[in-house]
């Protein structure tokens, strides 16, 4: 972790000093780059403003909460114990979301724990793909359905491995 | 995505007028306002990272990164397109060392970039990498646990690269099989 901490200004000071040898005028250029940022997130605003409010109606009307608890029973199956159902079923939509569930379970259950270990591996081992769909397919027509399912597949699959391995 | 949308709102929205109904518009508002907040903070984020990318364009590092990363690029993906395979260097290696901040904005372009050729392969490709979620040392994790009182906040990292690299695999080959099976058909 101290490491960590370390790398972050060495590879921004690094390339700073890099790219002012190499003559570039670093304040002219970072400030250009910068500039990308606002029509980036306005032209993504759209799709985050629909993906959220739906989240949010997701949640608020206890859709959620059955759907874990239908699903609980085939995770089981699969071999995710019924404590980490709700990690599973958040992770897709909501980062920090998920941070939230994970401190939660790391709480209840302790971090060393073997759901404390299954949580920690799975939270680690995939991504938001509901969201992150919304953004890589923002303003495409179509062709966001197959790769978000096989995303889906693909992290089911990881968290599967993921409830195995802590066994060991 | 349409069709999700629809169905997950209006059986939402029935349950919602089953139970409380008053709690239909704070709920969407709730969202709405959410989105705002999530936007000017990625819009700080990405201003960070872009900024600095830029500066690594100029100064040549990104021409190197994707020279470096061209070879498994190019096999991955089957493209031969030089800005996109800069923006998918860039999107790989800040995945790799968690700058989510430097990896979205650069995959967005990539993906862009792949919509106008038309190469859906690319796209369904580089998709489920980033849904993979590869990542060296998952620095939220380490701190959420340590944050947990763990004795070994460390502990799950090597698993959880595992199960990212299996998830990976995983995805890899089906898009591999299904876009090749649907080329054909």
């Amino acid at each position: 972790m101290r490491v960590a901490a370390y790398v972050l200004p060495v590879l921004f000071a690094g390339v700073f000093l890099f790219a002012a040898v190499r003559r570039v005028k670093v304040y002219d250029s970072f400030a250009s780059g910068a500039g990308e940022a606002l029509p980036l997130v306005r032209s993504l605003f759209p799709y985050i403003a629909a993906v959220l409010i739906l989240a949010e109606l997701f949640e608020a009307s206890g859709l959620s909460l059955k759907l874990q608890q239908a699903l609980t029973p085939a995770l089981q199956a699969l071999g995710i114990p019924a404590q980490l159902a709700p990690l599973v079923l958040v992770k897709p939509f909501s980062g920090s979301g998920s941070v939230a569930v994970l401190s939660q379970i790391l709480a209840e259950y302790g971090a060393d724990s073997y759901i404390g270990c299954c949580a920690s591996v799975l939270y680690a081992s995939g991504e938001t793909v509901f969201y992150l769909s919304a953004l890589y397919f923002a303003g495409q027509k179509k062709g966001a359905a197959l790769p978000a399912a096989i995303a889906m597949a693909a992290n089911l699959f990881a968290a599967v491995s993921a409830c195995l391995l802590c066994r060991l | 995505m349409n069709v999700l949308f629809l169905v997950v709102f209006i059986a939402a929205s029935v349950l919602v007028v089953l139970g409380d109904p008053a709690a239909f518009l704070p709920a969407l508002l709730a969202g709405a306002s959410r989105a705002v907040a999530l936007c000017l903070t990625l819009a700080g984020v990405y201003a960070l990272w872009l900024g600095f990318l830029r500066v690594c364009k100029d100064g040549g590092l990104l021409s190197g990164l994707s020279r470096l990363l061209r070879p498994p690029v190019r096999r991955l993906l089957k493209t031969d397109d030089a800005a996109a395979e800069e923006q998918v260097a860039v999107n790989f290696a800040a995945n790799l060392l968690g700058m989510g901040g430097a990896a979205t904005p650069a995959g967005i372009s990539a993906m862009r970039l792949f919509g106008e050729k038309k190469n859906e392969y690319a796209r369904a490709m580089l998709f489920v990498v980033n849904c993979a979620g590869v990542q060296l040392l998952p620095t939220t994790l380490i701190s959420v646990r340590a944050a947990a009182g763990s004795a070994q906040p460390f502990a799950p990292v090597l698993p959880a690269l595992c199960c990212s690299l299996a998830a990976l695999l995983f995805g890899a080959i089906l898009v591999h099989l299904l876009y090749r099976k649907r080329r054909c058909a």
